[in-house]
């Protein structure tokens, strides 16, 4: 069972990371802003690639990831012959759904970012990407970290319905345990209990990055030698250069 | 001062005719005016008379319905690369726009650093140059929300420096400070101005655009109505709407 804890770890883990990554990906490119100046080529692309997103997300948040499994699983094998085995099939499973669910907590991440942190970007001449990676994703992705959160949570009790496909997770182990030793109670008592520390512990990590992210409450005030230390690279000769420089501009 | 004439033709920046239209709503009517390089230009007028608007088409933050801005001689709404043009016009808004996610310090080195391609070295000996001339050097590791507003405009301001532009715009910069902090951000303004920084500045401050500009225009119902030297707009405005505007802040 033990192990069985561990391949639901492993798989929730790598789904949601994965996921993660392309609901970055897809709520990067929905928000795309379109210029009347650009060219009519961008514009079909991006309308055709829009289109194509929102079938995805639609198609993944509005069916439940056990069909998906079984879909997905078992289309592969009989239409391509193609056998995906327990990891594979699970990690790629989790990592669309879950990819789908974030494409929309990006997309409201990044409109919860105040347009003046855009402004700003934009009027030190960024271009959009990198206002994007500079400024306004650092920024979502804080605002989103409750909700990256809850889909890891989701995720780790929601790999049970992989054992449909055979994936041999905490719920399978606990079954084959249970159905062996007739002990139905006793050993899904354990199972919940477990699933109940993995959550907690989670939710508990979360939290600790959160308060990471948010850095320290108090700065601290720089002097002229902290000021010189903190940046490492200014040589003595350097520090008198700054020192001379804001000297002369106090003697005008 | 020289002579100012709107279609001298020789500005760093001209505009003509522009025109903004949000819905049915006109917001500038047929705007003309060049900016002479080194000049101090402040624009007055009431709320909504279409000061910020109109600023705002400059750095294209809104895209003008109708006209021609040039800069250097070059149409700059048929330009394609707008962020390349945007990094020669910097601006301060009313409202700061500070990075959140950034220290005082990598606000002013992220512009440079992703949009000039300088080095990180370099990058941060400009910033620490200019935090230090806009008196916050102190503060170079503290994050915007940890600033007053005041601090948050000078930081502001040194982010905008550190681009080197041609041209500094400025919304309303201390229309969301306390009294005390006016003060400290006029000053910093009036220093860039002593030194020759082409800027033009959108303000209620009518003592500073007194003191400190080249050239006050007078802006009312989307329309130029009057400009000159500040000696010509305080001293002796020639307009009806212009005296009946500068009585309300006789008390200067």
């Amino acid at each position: 069972m033990a192990k069985g804890a561990g391949t639901t770890l492993v798989i929730a883990i790598v789904g949601t990371v994965i996921g993660c990554i392309i609901g970055f990906i897809v709520g990067l490119i929905q928000t795309i802003p379109v210029n009347q100046n650009d060219s009519v080529g961008k514009k079909i692309l991006l309308k055709i690639v829009n289109i194509i997103l929102k079938i995805y997300v639609e198609v993944f948040r509005g069916t439940p990831m056990m069909v998906q499994a079984m879909f997905l699983y078992y289309g592969a094998m009989i239409l391509f012959n193609i056998n995906m085995g327990m990891w594979t099939a699970a990690f790629f499973i989790v990592s669309i759904n879950t990819g789908a669910y974030m494409a929309e907590t990006v997309r409201g991440g990044i409109f919860s970012v105040p347009l003046s942190q855009t402004e700003g970007a934009k009027a030190i001449g960024m271009t959009h990407f990198q206002t994007m990676v500079n400024v306004i994703l650092p920024q979502a992705l804080r605002n989103i970290m409750p909700q990256i959160g809850n889909n890891l949570i989701i995720n780790i009790k929601d790999t049970c319905v992989l054992s449909c496909i055979g994936c041999v997770e905490l719920f399978f182990t606990s079954k084959s345990v249970a159905g062996t030793y007739y002990t139905y109670f006793e050993t899904f008592t354990i199972t919940m209990a477990m699933y109940l520390i993995m959550t907690l512990f989670f939710s508990w990590l979360l939290r600790f990055v959160e308060k990471k992210m948010d850095g320290p409450a108090e700065y601290d005030l720089a002097t002229t030698d902290t000021l010189a230390y903190t940046s490492g690279t200014l040589t003595s000769p350097a520090k008198e250069h700054v020192d001379d420089r804001g000297l002369s501009d106090r003697h005008e | 001062m020289s002579n100012y004439d709107s279609n001298s033709g020789n500005g760093i920046i001209e505009i003509k005719h522009l025109g903004k239209v949000f819905g049915k709503h006109e917001v500038l009517k047929d705007i003309n005016f060049s900016i002479k390089e080194g000049d101090v230009t402040c624009i007055i007028g009431a709320s909504g008379s279409g000061k910020s608007t109109m600023l705002r088409c400059i750095n294209l933050l809104e895209t003008p319905t109708s006209g021609e801005i040039l800069f250097k001689g070059k149409d700059i709404l048929k330009e394609k690369n707008v962020a390349a043009y945007r990094a020669k016009v910097g601006m301060c808004f009313q409202s700061f726009n500070l990075f959140s996610n950034m220290t005082a310090l990598k606000n002013c080195m992220v512009g440079p650093m992703k949009v000039l391609k300088k080095s990180k070295e370099e990058a941060e000996k400009e910033a620490l140059f200019y935090l230090d001339k806009v008196g916050m050097s102190p503060y170079i590791k503290a994050k915007p929300k940890q600033l007053s507003g005041g601090q948050q405009q000078r930081v502001a301001i040194a982010r905008a420096l550190a681009m080197h532009p041609d041209v500094l715009l400025f919304d309303e910069p201390t229309s969301a400070l306390d009294p005390q902090m006016v003060g400290d951000v006029l000053e910093v303004m009036k220093k860039l101005a002593s030194e020759g920084l082409t800027m033009i500045i959108v303000t209620h401050e009518m003592a500073f655009a007194r003191d400190v500009s080249d050239r006050v225009v007078y802006m009312q119902d989307g329309i130029i109505w009057e400009e000159g030297t500040p000696e010509e707009i305080f001293g002796n405005p020639t307009k009806p709407e212009t005296r009946d505007f500068l009585s309300r802040f006789r008390n200067m």
